[in-house]
């Protein structure tokens, strides 16, 4: 999964990256950093008296939606004890670059009278790899994703958490309170949520005709040059998918996902870019329609050229059944020095106003029940006209997931991505 | 004896690390995390990935893409010479008294980071910047034009515009470095100024012009933010942005590290080509 508010993590990608201009620098980076470890554990998995089987791998531990996953904990891996006091600091968060609002990290600061330090990671992928090797150290992870977290399960780099340090863990959206990919929500707590749909120039194309094509437009030659598709091997593909009304969005059937694939592949003499970028190419008018993250079109009124009215920002947010909706979470690190800070620094964030403060600033909605599109609105934090970036709660339940695949699935999709990318 | 400085500099920042992009091309992901891991022990090499890359560059589905690697970089490399040379002259052989501002001006874009430098064009380029305004006012568009849509021009301009200051300066080196005694006797000897440029100046900065030609052409091959940045379609991607993509979070970056080594195996042709004509130049050089 590509994460919202993208725009300078995506900066810090290719700033970090830079070091790769050279063809086999990022090979040779990739085989720096995986030297100095060993191969991850696989199957054997101590486990604590009450808690579920050991899974038969680590894909045993990806949850999905109508098969939650209990996941497991270990024996030498357990919460801390209740009623400890906050360690001195400072906390250190693991998080996408500005994807915390300063403000709410000075509240933090200061009600606890701690320092706090934010560490910006810039994938999902980099983070787990620098987090196993000890690249990178901390208390907490902001900003994880199902695709990544069920490996650092299985490889102990979370611990499970301590609800008692948890008493705002009732404001969360009742949808995520008990979510499938961590089932008691034994080592996550929600962040923020998003949906897959289309952002678009209302001054260009009637919303009406959003409404009624959805993802069709983007294979409408008369947008041609105009149109962006996710920079997501998985996201990318459910466009595709969806546009045909295939809602499983993790088939493994290697003829539809070739198909998607090829279907892509269309986009291709309509000079489509493939980006994240659509937040910022909506706005100055690079792109006119492209897939997108609902918190897009929020972030993109920040980019409109001066004088642009916020209105011709639209986002088409498709209905219950098709609609593909995510959240990241929280969850802290076993090598955590500051557990309990960590702990306290979670419950901070799910507080409703502390999350209405976070939302101005990053744009994406707190998995909140609190946060909803009309209080949203109401603080007039959210224009009306971009009522459908938010989700409700019934929303967030029987919204479609792209969850994570066993390593030979998920090669299916990325060769058909790579096979569109290539042009 | 003397040579083991030399050895060493080979063995740390060529065997090694070359060794390294091998290991990882034949090695297996990690079972849990899907990243990277290098299989050092040539007893268990697994060539799949990179027989796999070999067949997509090789009449499938990537040929296209490195076919359009080459031609974008052999473009950017005739424009960098046209541009850059006589640039590059002109500083090394007229320029006096603007020969210290000059530098300093072909120096100041290392001030600033590349990304940096790409995202001004981006700016630059979009549909109401300054580009599409100047091209309108003068009456050069008829309308805003899209240069950041899948644009081969906008790529190969970004490419050139980010990689020319590798090429001016050793090549200035180069040409600063000559004897204009040389020159000034060719003209004595009643060559123009354009013989005695075709037959003087233009050999004797052969070695400098290959050099930068090679500075240039290496990091430009595995480029894919310019890409990235300025065009963001399939339509212009190079083979950086496929080892970006399988190196950076799938589950078979064995393939990213295979495509680099198809890659230095292609670069390996140019480079010799270099290498054979510096050993002749030195030979020469000796000789005399």
């Amino acid at each position: 999964m590509t994460p919202p508010m993208l725009s300078r993590r995506q900066f810090l990608v290719r700033s970090a990256a830079g070091l790769a201009i050279l063809p086999g620098a990022s090979a040779l980076i990739a085989a720096c950093s995986s030297s100095s470890t060993k191969s991850s554990p696989t199957t054997k998995h101590s486990v604590a008296g009450s808690s579920t089987a050991p899974p038969a791998g680590p894909e045993g531990l990806i949850g999905t939606p109508g098969n939650a996953v209990k996941l497991p904990i270990y024996d030498d891996n357990k919460a801390i004890a209740d009623g400890l006091k906050p360690e001195a600091g400072p906390l250190t968060i693991l998080n996408y670059a500005d994807y915390v609002s300063p403000d709410v990290v000075k509240a933090f600061e200061t009600k606890y009278g701690v320092k706090v330090e934010i560490t910006p990671f810039d994938a999902d992928s980099d983070l787990v790899e620098k987090v196993r090797t000890g690249a990178l150290t901390g208390d907490l992870i902001l900003s994880a994703s199902y695709d990544t977290y069920y490996k650092m399960v299985a490889a102990k780099l979370v611990q499970p958490l301590n609800h008692s340090y948890l008493p705002n863990f009732v404001n969360v959206l009742p949808a995520l309170q008990d979510p499938f990919y961590d089932s008691g929500s034994k080592y996550t707590v929600p962040y923020t949520l998003y949906a897959l749909g289309l952002d678009y120039r209302t001054d260009e194309i009637d919303p009406a005709t959003v409404a009624a094509k959805g993802w069709e437009l983007l294979w409408d030659p008369k947008y041609k040059g105009k149109i962006s598709v996710l920079n997501n091997d998985r996201e990318s593909i459910a466009a595709a998918l969806l546009r045909k009304g295939i809602v499983d969005l993790n088939t493994t059937d290697a003829t539809v996902i070739a198909q998607a694939g090829s279907d892509l592949k269309e986009l291709v003499a309509s000079n489509v870019k493939v980006t994240i970028d659509t937040y910022k190419n909506v706005p100055t008018d690079v792109t006119t329609i492209g897939e997108g993250y609902s918190g897009d079109m929020i972030n993109a009124i920040g980019q409109l050229p001066q004088g642009t009215d916020a209105k011709v920002l639209g986002f088409w947010k498709p209905e219950i059944g098709k609609l593909a909706v995510n959240n990241d979470f929280q969850t802290v690190l076993k090598a955590a020095k500051n557990p309990v800070l960590a702990h306290l620094f979670i419950n901070f964030i799910i507080d409703n106003e502390n999350a209405f403060s976070n939302f101005a600033f990053t744009g994406y909605q707190p998995a909140l029940a609190a946060t909803s599109a009309d209080e949203l609105i109401k603080r007039q934090l959210v224009p009306e006209t971009l009522r459908s970036c938010l989700l409700s709660n019934e929303e967030v339940a029987k919204g479609l997931r792209i969850h994570a695949l066993p390593l030979d699935k998920a090669k299916l999709y990325e060769t058909a991505y790579s096979t569109f990318n290539a042009g | 004896m003397f040579a083991a400085p030399g050895v060493a500099w080979l063995l740390a920042l060529f065997v090694v690390p070359f060794y390294a992009v091998i290991a990882l091309a034949v090695g297996k992901p990690d079972p849990i995390f899907g990243t990277a891991n290098p299989e050092w022990n040539p007893a268990k090499w697994d060539a799949t990935a990179l027989s796999n890359a070999i067949g997509r560059i090789f009449g499938g589905d990537l040929g296209n893409v490195m076919l359009r690697t080459f031609t974008y970089v052999g473009i950017t490399l005739v424009l960098c010479i046209s541009i850059g040379y006589p640039v590059a002259y002109y500083v090394a052989r007229s320029a006096r008294k603007s020969r210290g501002a000059i530098l300093i001006a072909l120096v100041m874009p290392f001030w600033i980071s590349y990304l940096m430098r790409m995202l001004a064009w981006v700016n630059l380029l979009a549909p109401d910047g300054l580009v599409n305004r100047f091209l309108n006012f003068t009456g050069l568009l008829g309308g805003p034009k899209n240069w950041l849509s899948g644009n081969a021009v906008t790529v190969v301009i970004g490419l050139v515009y980010g990689y020319i200051p590798f090429f001016i300066l050793p090549l200035y080196a180069a040409l600063e470095r000559m004897d204009g005694r040389l020159i000034e006797a060719a003209r004595d000897l009643g060559a123009s100024r354009a013989s005695a440029f075709w037959r003087v100046t233009w050999p004797l900065s052969r070695q400098g012009l290959m050099a930068a030609s090679v500075i240039t052409v290496l990091p430009m091959f595995g480029d894919y933010y310019t890409n990235g940045y300025l065009s963001g379609s399939p339509n212009t991607s190079m083979i950086g942005n496929q080892i970006e993509y399988y190196l950076h979070g799938t589950s078979t970056p064995q393939t990213g590290a295979s495509l680099v080594l198809i890659l230095s195996v292609l670069l390996v042709v140019l480079m010799a080509y270099y290498l054979v004509s510096t050993a002749r130049a030195a030979r020469t050089v000796a000789l005399r």
